[in-house]
């Protein structure tokens, strides 16, 4: 009698707090049909580019041999550009625009004709090992397909590939996994840790007092934003400090600029918490949305895999994520060694949603006791 | 802007749901005057209360303070006005002291002014030995205490309190209204509500809230005559015989008589005891009958609040 009086007594008190019971028991449910929208249907494709210095016929059909197997679904490439220098094709994968070149080299076709030996050269973009390494597979495995449909029509030759990275020669599991951690540490623990801010001060109804003052929700946000942001921000130089000098993560870019763009994304954290906080009536619910809040940033904002590689469709959540800006921005600073200048479009997202969210969360603030 | 009442409340009514909180009740509370607001728990007191704050959004009627409109000039109203809220209320993980600097650079003080107003307030609410204790660590008497200093670190000119004295030993409850009634000799007009109808009696005007009505309003003789129709007089005489009271100046009704051996008690219920008694004793006499003994029984506020509610059931 005495379980059953406590076991009654607690499913009520659960289904009292209807949008936390909800949030936990959709939890898995939606998790479950992010994962299969962004994972399990094809995914997009890599943009790669092509340089064909030689014109010639052959080179033509291997264009189109590459076209095809993309088309065909053996690979998930997709050539979006034609260069027509070396340097080209090269800057073009620097520059982030695709993720590798092909390089037909002149006279390919008189060498294919003859029986030569033929260099076809792969540029890689080494920043994202995930990506570079699928992509180049699939490269070398149609060039391969190639060359033997080749050899039954005009005889055999030696197809040579040869690859130059950049960003490379390789990026270790540390130095790709910086970003990783710098996300939980400036994305959830900063959001989860304001969210309760303003739902505690209404449980122990200190908001009450508190709005009897001649102060406005501008006040109130900007000031627990500031007072969290100069708790957190030694954190944050903490980390990044220990990583760099202590661990010796590999930092191509600036210090500095990689500074920047963490603090910018804890600022932007934390005005996404204090969203969550006034958007939430206890601090239960505002542990809640926060952790909600970061599932679709862990899906789809390449925390886990590159965003480029998720469907097409769920590419939009990713843009909507500053998460996705921030790791892009921290990506390419740390790996590539951009500057914050190169990232300009992604800083300009990042600092655009924390104003959004700021407003939103000022503008929601209501203050009054109902 | 200025207004000969410090608090105006007009046709103010609040629904949560299904249930009516407040019910179109209309109060005008003058300036430098104690006004109680009476009445059960979940009366609707504390609703009205944070209607007349703006805490709380009316679904109708509205209410100004010094004749400023609450719903749009909320600010204006809030640096006049002090608020002690039912429960506590302040930061209990900031010691009294702090709690109390919170406060007065809230309300606008500078570093200085403020650090001598929060001394101010530690001296005169008697908390200066436990400025550096942390809030939550303090008794329950300190915490009112320290509520209180919170409401008036602006020097509001309007101070409302909700229920001050629950919970509260009786030398505390004691002080406070002490403390009330110097505070409004210094031209502060004070709101409070309780359920205790005793304190209500340290009023100088209350209004009885019932299932978030207003029953009655007036100064607590006012409504206690409102209640019972008029004071009422016991009168022990010894006399054979009722005598007749039917037609002396004042007297309205005989509400009991009791016979006891030779003597009788009488209630008697009159406009006005004060000025009656004396008449009536001497109209007994002059017809023969002898007075032993004659007074006005004390009403309480309870007694008038239970006769007035019972009046409202029907």
């Amino acid at each position: 009698m005495i379980l059953t009086a406590l076991i009654y007594k607690d499913i009520k008190q659960l289904l009292r707090d209807p949008k936390t019971l909800v949030m936990v028991l959709l939890m898995p449910v939606i998790v479950l049909v992010m994962f299969v929208a962004g994972y399990g249907g094809p995914g997009g494709s890599i943009p790669i580019s092509v340089a064909n210095l030689d014109g010639g016929s052959i080179s033509w059909q291997l264009i189109s041999e590459l076209k095809r197997a993309s088309a065909m679904g053996l690979g998930s490439f997709e050539i979006v550009k034609t260069a027509y220098t070396f340097e080209e094709a090269y800057e073009s994968v620097r520059k982030g625009e695709v993720y590798a070149a092909i390089i037909i080299p002149k006279g390919f076709t008189e060498e294919v004709f003859l029986g030569e030996e033929t260099q076809v050269g792969i540029i890689l973009d080494t920043s994202y090992a995930d990506i570079s390494e699928g992509v180049y597979r699939l490269l070398v495995l149609t060039m391969q397909g190639f060359q033997q449909k080749v050899t039954e029509k005009y005889g055999g030759f030696t197809f040579n590939i040869y690859r130059v990275t950049i960003y490379g020669p390789e990026v270790s599991k540390i130095d790709a996994f910086l970003g990783v951690v710098m996300s939980v540490l400036l994305h959830l623990v900063p959001m989860s840790l304001i969210a309760v801010s303003i739902s505690r001060e209404r449980e122990r109804r200190t908001f009450e007092q508190l709005i009897m003052t001649p102060i406005s929700s501008y006040d109130i946000i900007m000031g627990k934003l500031l007072a969290y942001m100069i708790v957190t921000m030694a954190d944050t130089f903490l980390t990044l400090g220990l990583a760099v000098y202590v661990f010796k993560v590999r930092v191509v870019g600036s210090f500095l600029d990689l500074t920047i763009v963490s603090f910018l994304i804890l600022i932007c954290s934390l005005s996404m918490g204090l969203l969550i906080s006034v958007l939430s009536k206890n601090q239960l619910q505002a542990y809640q949305m926060a952790i909600f809040a970061f599932i679709p940033s862990m899906l789809f904002s390449g925390f886990l895999v590159p965003a480029e590689l998720l469907s097409p469709k769920v590419k939009i959540v990713s843009k909507l994520l500053p998460l996705y800006y921030f790791l892009k921005t921290f990506r390419n600073i740390q790996i590539r060694g951009w500057t914050l200048y190169d990232n300009l479009f992604d800083i300009l997202m990042l600092i655009g949603e924390t104003i959004v969210f700021l407003l939103t969360a000022i503008k929601l603030l209501k203050l009054r006791v109902e | 802007m200025s207004s000969e009442y410090a608090v105006e409340i007009v046709n103010l009514t609040k629904v949560f749901g299904k249930f009516k909180a407040v019910n179109n009740l209309s109060l005008k509370i003058r300036k430098g005057e104690i006004f109680g607001l009476l009445g059960p728990n979940g009366a609707g007191k504390t609703t009205t209360i944070r209607m007349v704050l703006g805490l709380i959004k009316p679904t109708k009627g509205y209410v100004r303070v010094f004749g400023i409109p609450v719903e749009k000039e909320r600010k204006k109203v809030l640096k006049i006005t002090g608020y002690m809220p039912q429960r506590f209320s302040l930061y209990e993980d900031l010691t009294v002291e702090e709690n109390l600097m919170l406060y007065a650079l809230l309300y606008g003080y500078n570093g200085r002014e403020a650090k001598e107003r929060v001394k101010e307030l530690l001296e005169e609410l008697l908390l200066k030995e436990f400025k550096d204790r942390l809030a939550g660590n303090l008794s329950g008497g300190m915490k009112q205490r320290l509520a209180l200093a919170v409401a008036l670190v602006h020097r509001p000119k309007l101070v409302i309190v909700d229920e001050p004295t629950a919970g509260v030993d009786p030398p505390l409850r004691r002080y406070f209204w002490k403390y009330f009634k110097e505070l409004n000799k210094r031209g502060v007009t004070i709101i409070v509500t309780t359920h205790y109808m005793d304190e209500a009696e340290n009023c100088d005007r209350l209004a009885l809230i019932f299932r978030g009505r207003k029953i009655a309003e007036g100064t607590p003789l006012e409504i206690k005559r409102l209640a019972f129709g008029g004071d009422i007089v016991e009168i022990l005489l010894e006399t054979p015989s009722p005598p007749k009271l039917e037609g002396i100046g004042g007297v309205k009704k005989i509400l009991e008589s009791e016979r006891y051996n030779r003597t009788i008690t009488l209630r008697v219920l009159v406009d006005d005891a004060s000025s009656r008694l004396i008449s009536i004793v001497k109209r007994l006499e002059s017809n023969g009958v002898r007075v032993i003994r004659a007074s006005q029984v004390y009403i309480g506020l309870e007694d008038a609040f239970i006769k007035l509610v019972e009046g409202q059931a029907k």
